[in-house]
């Protein structure tokens, strides 16, 4: 038999296969060695956008990759415990009125000068819950927005708004010509201010990025960010290890000893803002009843689960907010574990042979988040309720046939980047704002009122105490923990950690 | 050779009654309640001095006990998946090769379109259609292993109704479902014993990669799959939590397919002329 009839004699075929094994673990080695450079960082994270509508979500980890392509008016500055203009050069609160001045010479990725017409139609479509926006409640107090010349735009509001500054806060400005021009297609053509632009993105794949290079703005150093949605622990860390991505977010704390260790990774901690908790409807039975709610309260052992499950990197929270959050009341505590008082209430309820209830969550999307809820089950069995586990799609859960949607009765839900108790309070339980908790309380919303139109943050503090008080009483939730936020990254990258969860490439920089 | 073989039936024998004992005497056999969480004593290595023989998984629950409690589920989807499938492969597999013709032409074709399907993905497909539950899962199981008994039972009767014994039954006026039931099937019993305990490891399997996804059944039931999930993020930190379900699902399908290859071995006309 000739050997070309053959195609490959096998020492030909040997030696190929060796040449090809060798490159393959030679390109392995580069990439070992190298870990994150200039050009791309990759980030494999928890949360990433699940569509490319800008405002079709509220999360702060998503705001943190839309944020790259937009731009918001201002931005808290953590350190200073105040608001920085982003576009916003000034602002002055003039009684029914906010005045924004906008920064002169910031153009849009298409050339397009930023103008106060942007913000206009921006806030507009935030404002269009039809047309897909979960945001439009930052704006139900303003009736108009008023544009007087190219940069000063103004927010009339029913009634003076003392907080407005928190609503701006993550509101993102899109180009208008822009979005005129692509019509239906808008969304596939994100065009903003930020220092990055936007390539491409696959739902569940990658969200992708490169620099902007004519930010008005300082230059990042990373030339393009690649955001992948990665739900599971391991698979982040093991890709991690593995040199397949640069940087991760939610490292589970068992892992971080161990990360240490690492001759390639480092891992960087901070208090997180997010505030985890277990939120009822009460549009549902049987926690439309008070001492159903109350009886909760009293089975679950939050401080427990900080200290088991968490190994101890974070605290329970006390009242309806964390100890560090404006509005805080230091007098308050939290229902103390106690599953006989929980029964003794169930029973007073009419519950005395057991409460069957389900605890809807989504599995990945927070730190060891099926565990928790496992043990909540475990711990609400003790005190007399029977606890059904639904783990369900984030995109299903959030949406509108879940929480959003006002579909869920009791559920294991964080709230991110809470600085002032006022976010959570209007948010959650002022009458109308949202559906996810169905909650209604004259006295609370009358709260909220007054304190949304007090400047003065002593007598803001005192009102919102008052009103943490009635909704500690009524229960209408119940209050977990704040945990650390941990990061894993590359040895090689330096970021300046932000406690909100926010990712941003251009804070980062690679040696 | 022949001694050998024997070996293999025991040995897969004694790891399947092993197993039976479990799922049955669960109760009696798990020093503790497999559901109770310890925070206080979570991830304890295995001591078999100590009072966790296998050590604690993430919620301080005891593993030997959840093991235990784990082989009921896999006793009990592999059986009845096994039973159900038998039953309804065996029937259109029986039907269709003594028939032939049309119920063979249709048959057919549907073995065909099942066979197309990977089973693990239509497993999935279909848990994700019908929901959590031991039930759907024995469903969603079944309705992807009958095609193997089918086959295997309509080759098998193929063959057999041309035998002179069926030909003469038939001549003594013996009615078509009498002869099928009484003269054809016991012969096909020997392969569709072989292929139910080949079925029998495939299905234990399933249901772990089931559970492991999450697919399987409801959370709070202990399974071996759902086990495997639930540690694999302690791996590094927690072996045992690994280590252990997955050296029970590794000893059931090595038990069962031994004890499958040894009864092949048994009933194969041609080894048992050697």
């Amino acid at each position: 038999m000739k050997k070309s009839a053959r195609g490959l004699s096998r020492r030909q075929f040997l030696k190929s296969t060796a040449a090809a094994a060798a490159v393959t673990a030679a390109a392995e080695f580069v990439r070992d060695a190298f870990a994150a450079t200039r050009d791309r960082i990759t980030i494999y994270h928890s949360s990433v956008a699940d569509s490319l509508h800008p405002y079709k979500h509220s999360s702060s980890p998503i705001y943190g990759q839309w944020q790259h392509i937009f731009e918001p008016l201002v931005e808290y500055n953590y350190k200073r415990k105040d608001y920085d203009g982003v576009l916003a050069e000034s602002w002055q609160f003039d009684g029914k009125r906010w005045v924004m001045k906008l920064k002169k010479g910031i153009k849009f990725h298409n050339g397009a000068p930023l103008t106060s017409k942007d913000v206009a139609f921006s806030i507009e479509r935030m404002k269009d819950e039809k047309g897909g926006s979960l945001q439009g409640s930052n704006f139900k107090d303003v009736t108009e927005i008023q544009t007087p010349d190219d940069l000063t735009a103004i927010f009339v509001t029913k009634q003076p708004l003392a907080i407005f500054l928190d609503r701006l806060e993550n509101r993102f400005i899109i180009n208008k010509g822009a979005v005129e021009k692509y019509g239906a297609d808008w969304e596939q053509h994100p065009v903003g201010t930020g220092p990055y632009r936007f390539v491409s993105y696959q739902r569940g794949g990658n969200f992708v990025f490169t620099r902007n290079d004519d930010y008005w703005g300082g230059k990042a150093s990373v030339k393009e960010a690649v955001f992948k949605k990665v739900t599971e622990d391991a698979a982040r860390l093991a890709a991690l290890e593995a040199g397949q991505c640069d940087f991760i977010n939610n490292v589970p704390v068992h892992e971080v000893a161990r990360l240490e260790r690492h001759p390639r990774v480092k891992v960087d901690k901070v208090e997180g803002l997010r505030m985890f908790f277990l939120a009822f409807n009460v549009a549902y039975k049987p926690f439309d009843n008070k001492l159903v709610r109350q009886a909760a309260n009293y089975a679950v052992d939050a401080d427990s689960i900080v200290k088991n499950i968490f190994e101890g990197i974070g605290y329970a929270n006390q009242g309806p907010v964390g100890v560090n959050v404006v509005g805080a009341d230091p007098k308050l505590k939290r229902y103390p574990y106690d599953p006989n008082k929980a029964k003794e209430l169930l029973a007073a309820a009419g519950y005395a042979n057991g409460c069957d209830v389900k605890l809807y969550y989504s599995s990945g999307r927070y730190p060891k988040d099926t565990e928790v809820c496992q043990v909540v089950a475990a711990q609400m069995a003790k005190g007399g309720f029977r606890v059904d586990l639904v783990s369900q799609e984030w995109a299903i859960f959030w949406e509108t046939t879940g929480v959003n949607g006002g579909k869920l009765p009791f559920y294991y839900i964080g709230r991110g980047s809470l600085t002032d108790a006022d976010t959570l309070y209007d948010q959650y339980f002022r009458t109308g704002t949202t559906k996810r908790t169905g909650y209604s309380n004259a006295d609370v919303d009358k709260l909220v009122d007054e304190e949304q139109k007090t400047p003065d943050m002593k007598k803001r503090t005192a009102i919102l105490q008052q009103a943490g008080k009635i909704i500690m009483d009524e229960a209408p939730f119940i209050p977990l923990y704040n945990l650390a936020d941990i990061y894993g990254m590359a040895k090689n990258v330096n970021w300046k950690i932000r406690p909100d969860e926010k990712v941003l490439t251009w804070d980062m920089a690679v040696k | 050779m022949r001694r050998f073989r024997y070996f293999k039936v025991f040995a897969g024998g004694v790891i399947l009654v092993g197993l039976v004992v479990c799922g049955v005497a669960a109760p009696l056999l798990a020093p503790f309640d497999p559901q109770e969480q310890r925070l206080e004593a979570r991830l304890q290595p295995p001591a078999w001095s100590g009072v966790h023989w296998l050590g604690t998984d993430n919620l301080g629950r005891d593993i030997l006990s959840r093991i235990i409690y784990g082989s009921r589920i896999s006793l009990l989807v592999g059986a009845t998946t096994v039973i159900l499938a038998g039953v309804v492969g065996c029937f259109l597999g029986a039907i269709a090769g003594y028939f032939g013709r049309g119920i063979d032409e249709i048959v057919g074709k549907v073995t065909e379109i099942f066979l197309a399907f990977p089973f693990l993905l239509l497993a999935i497909a279909l848990m994700a259609f019908l929901g959590q539950g031991i039930v759907n899962i024995i469903l969603a199981l079944m309705m992807s292993r009958w095609v193997q008994y089918c086959r295997v039972v309509r080759g098998e009767v193929l063959s057999l109704k041309e035998r002179d014994f069926v030909t003469a039954a038939k001549a003594l006026g013996g009615k078509d479902f009498y002869i099928l039931l009484r003269h054809v099937a016991p012969n096909t019993l020997p392969s569709v014993t072989v292929v139910a305990t080949f079925a029998m490891a495939i299905v234990i399997i399933s249901e772990a990669s089931l559970s492991f996804l999450g697919l399987g059944v409801p959370a709070y039931i202990p399974t071996w799959g759902s086990m495997l999930s639930e540690g694999r993020s302690y791996m590094s930190r927690a072996p045992w939590l690994t280590i252990f379900p997955g050296l029970a699902i590794f000893i059931t399908v090595f038990g069962i397919n031994l004890l499958g290859d040894g009864l092949r071995d048994l009933f194969d006309p041609k080894l048992q002329r050697q």
